[in-house]
């Protein structure tokens, strides 16, 4: 959520803070750092509508590192695969994040194109979708497996 | 360039520029302002459009589903409509153009063309989603296959039911238009806000920039204080503001004049330095800036009065200044010299009218008339008095005091008593009763006084001293000091000078052994007496057997009895009666008014005289005299000649007696005395007191041209 609300501000105020010294000290570090040590990281592409993500990686800690390259606006949301499938709300194309809840291992509010976010996960064995629930994006095509290896 | 060689303008307002750049600045800065919320504004709107179209993309995408579906199952419906508007309103919203009205429930709406990337990338997305949206709609409606549509967005529909997959594209194009949507507004959003962050700099920047403007002019205005203070406090004018509350600026100069221990010339406190005389004048022009120049004393720190001559400025109603401009010069020394040279010039005027009058004075007393005049010139109301030594030097006497005033009334007697003679100098007393005051000025009448007392010398010789007295403690002023002391000098120049030259005079005029009148002398006084006409009896003396007495007694004894014999003549004339030393023993004797007959009687009584005198310390001698008066001759040697006979028939008759010559061609015998017989000629008219000859050879030796000796 913060990196969201930081990155959102940094993009506004960017032609400003050129001109007006005012708006530098807002920005402390913004944007500086997208690899930070205490996990794997796996690189993951958003894009519409399709999310590229290495199959595999190992179990523990994980910085999900979450580029957009949009044009649409994204989100991610990691659960745990389950042989029954993803359950769908009334519309029959939006997958039930309510039902989901208590098995979501993380998630990322949409943000938007061209923004790189990190999500950090502590990530136990086994396979794991990674998806965008936006209205159709997860039927669009934006979903995808991570198999996660101890 | 030329700025470095521009002209120095001192009170040029080059801050002046300062405030139209400062107004200038604040007119940009406002205007870039206005301008800048006016297009935030107009672009504002045409999001809110832009927003609502995209916003109705959405509804339309959902619509067109379901008058898909409707239409599908026969119901009626017009997907396509749909379809073309929302075609028609992507491409317009991405490109510009007109998003056509919804069945009338709005207008035609003119869009511009998207800008910025994600926008356009969004746009152009869901136009793809559009198309896409048709297409498979249209293979709905048409029951056909909507798997095999092409999809040109990306998408990677797996689910098979075609209705599914038109409702997923939907959701899809329905979501892009509300992202979409949602990027204008965060666009709109960002535009605000750096708007805000730009009206912000424009209004610190043009704050600072005022305030740069606003620090160049103080520093220009100040400047421009500082270069007047420092013309007006370099120059050597005394520079002052009045005010009703007193003074209300003082230029360093001035205040320097009053010196750091004085008083504060600020506020009231310079009136107090003017000199109480002049207060009014110097208050008047606080009062009223008039007169225009005036001239004024102040009290300087070193306690002294300064004349200051000031020329006066009304600026009372210049509201740069608010009081009355005094500019003042120290004037004090030219004063000083103005009246020095004043005094020189009385002085000069003195001197020289002193010396003229003095000049055509040929006698001691006109001298001491001239010297009582120029008394009266120094004071009237200072006794002064000349007291000059007589001939002897032995004695001072007053000669000389001021006219309308009692004499000072000296008591010395004698040069050398006087301290201002011994001195040679003059010297000024302060007070008659001071301890080195001279004792003379003490128990004066007019009780204790001041004295100045001024030698009068000449060629180095003392001849008196001018004296003058003045009330007590109060001694006489340099001025009237060096007036007396020109007084001295030039009287005594004059009064030594006729004083030598009545000497010399007298010296050249008079015999040296007997103090006579000398031949010379004699023979011109005798010569007017006849040029004017002047009746007169003329004798010629000798005196008898002088030769002998000398021989006998020696020349001393003969000049004595010489001296003696003019002191006698002396004793017996009368004083406008002449007597000469004519040469040797011989005299001339000279009776002004009387003829010989009257003549006779008192070169008789002459005679008798020296009989009377005889003894003493010179030896006896008698004279004989030849008489005649003017009536015979108008010549003086005629005359001479007629006494000459005169005196030998004196002689050759016997001596010691008087003989009468009446004329230059009578003979001795012709001699005609009263009351003797005619026929007598030789006979001795006065007998008396005949004595025996003293060196009748010697006599006898001098040859006569004419008769007798008379024994």
């Amino acid at each position: 959520m913060s990196h969201t609300r930081a990155t959102r501000i940094r993009r506004g105020l960017g032609p400003a803070a050129i001109a007006c010294a005012i708006g530098a000290t807002l920005l402390p570090g913004c944007g500086s750092a997208t690899r930070r040590a205490g996990g794997n990281v796996v690189p993951v592409t958003e894009r519409d509508f399709r999310i590229s993500a290495p199959s595999a990686t190992t179990s523990g800690d994980v910085v999900l590192q979450v580029r957009n390259n949009g044009p649409d606006q994204h989100e991610l949301i990691v659960v745990p695969d389950r042989t029954g499938g993803l359950p769908f709300r009334s519309d029959g194309f939006t997958v039930d994040e309510e039902a989901l809840q208590r098995a979501e291992v993380g998630s990322l509010d949409p943000g938007s194109p061209g923004a790189v976010r990190d999500l950090r996960l502590h990530l136990a064995p086994g396979r794991y979708i990674l998806f965008c629930n936006m209205a159709g994006h997860y039927m669009g095509g934006m979903h995808a497996e991570l198999v996660v290896k101890a | 360039m030329r700025r470095g060689h521009s002209a120095f303008k001192p009170f040029a307002a080059s801050g002046r520029r300062a405030i139209p750049a400062i107004v200038l600045t604040f007119a940009l800065m406002s205007a870039l302002t206005i301008w800048l919320s006016i297009r935030a504004t107009g672009s504002s709107q045409n999001r809110a459009v832009v927003v609502e179209v995209a916003g109705r993309q959405r509804t339309l995408a959902e619509r067109y589903v379901k008058e898909v579906l409707l239409r599908r199952l026969g119901e009626q419906a017009d997907p396509r409509y749909i379809s073309s508007l929302l075609s028609t309103s992507a491409r317009a919203l991405l490109d510009g153009g007109t998003a056509p009205a919804v069945n009338g429930d709005d207008d035609d709406t003119a869009l511009p063309a998207a800008t910025g990337g994600e926008l356009r990338a969004q746009l152009t997305q869901e136009a793809r989603l559009v198309t896409d949206l048709s297409n498979v709609g249209a293979s709905v409606l048409a029951r056909g296959n909507a798997a095999a549509v092409p999809l040109t967005a990306g998408e990677h529909i797996t689910a098979p039911d075609p209705v599914q997959r038109l409702q997923i594209v939907a959701a899809l194009a329905s979501n892009v238009s509300l992202n979409a949507s949602r990027t204008i507004a965060v666009d709109a959003d960002r535009s605000v806000s750096d708007l805000i962050v730009l009206e912000i700099v424009l209004s610190v920047g043009g704050l600072l920039v005022s305030l740069l403007l606003v620090w160049v002019l103080v520093v220009a205005t100040r400047r421009q204080g500082a270069r007047f203070a420092s013309l007006v406090n370099s120059s050597t004018d005394l520079v002052a503001v009045l005010g009703p509350g007193g003074c209300r600026y003082a230029s360093r100069s001035l205040n320097a004049m009053v010196g750091r221990h004085g008083a504060d010339p600020l506020g009231p406190g310079l009136m107090s330095l003017v000199h109480e005389e002049d207060r009014p004048l110097v208050e008047a022009v606080q009062a009223d800036g008039a007169p225009r120049e005036i001239v004024f004393r102040m009290q300087s720190g070193r306690g002294d009065w300064r004349h200051l001559e000031a020329h006066v400025s009304d600026l009372r109603h210049d509201r740069y200044v608010r009081g009355v401009v005094l500019n003042a010069r120290d004037i004090t020394d030219r004063i000083a010299l103005e009246r020095e040279l004043t005094a020189q010039a009385q002085r000069d005027t003195f001197s020289g009218q002193l010396v003229e009058a003095l000049e055509m004075v040929d006698e001691e007393a006109a001298a001491h008339e001239v010297v009582e005049r120029a008394m009266a010139k120094i004071s009237d109301v200072t006794p002064i008095e000349l007291l000059l030594s007589d001939s002897s030097r032995a004695h001072l006497e007053r000669v000389a005091s001021s006219v309308s005033l009692p004499a000072p009334a000296c008591p010395v007697t004698s040069p050398f008593s006087c301290v201002a003679v011994r001195r040679g100098s003059p010297v000024v007393f302060d007070s008659s009763e001071a301890l080195n005051a001279c004792p003379k000025l003490r128990g004066r009448a007019g009780g204790p006084c001041s004295a100045v007392c001024v030698p009068v010398s000449f060629m180095g010789r003392a001849l008196g001293v001018l004296h003058a007295t003045g009330p007590d403690g109060t001694p006489m002023d340099g001025e009237r000091l060096e007036q007396l002391t020109t007084l001295a000098t030039q009287a005594g120049a004059r009064i030594g000078t006729v004083r030598a030259f009545e000497k010399s005079q007298l010296q050249a005029s008079t015999d040296g052994l007997t103090g006579l009148m000398n031949r010379r002398t004699a023979e011109g006084q005798v010569r007017g007496l006849m040029g004017a006409g002047r009746m007169l009896a003329l004798a010629v003396a000798d005196l008898d057997h002088f030769k002998a007495l000398n021989d006998t007694h020696g020349h001393e004894a003969g000049d004595r009895a010489l001296r003696h014999f003019a002191q006698v003549a002396h004793s017996v004339l009368r004083d406008n009666d002449i007597v000469a030393r004519w040469g040797g023993e011989e005299f001339v004797i000279v009776l002004p008014e009387l003829d010989r007959d009257q003549a006779v009687a008192v070169l008789d009584r002459v005679r008798e005289r020296l009989a009377e005198s005889a003894g003493g310390s010179h030896p006896s001698f008698t004279a004989s005299f030849g008489v005649t008066d003017s009536t015979v001759a108008e010549s003086l040697e005629a005359l001479m000649h007629v006494a000459d006979a005169a005196l030998y028939d004196a002689k050759e008759s016997g001596r010691d007696r008087v003989a009468v010559g009446h004329g230059v061609a009578e003979s001795p015998e012709l001699v005609a005395v009263p009351g003797a017989p005619a026929p007598e000629p030789v006979a001795p008219l006065w007998g008396a007191n005949r004595r025996a000859p003293l060196h009748e050879a010697a006599d006898e030796e001098e040859p006569r041209p004419t008769g007798a000796e008379i024994r």
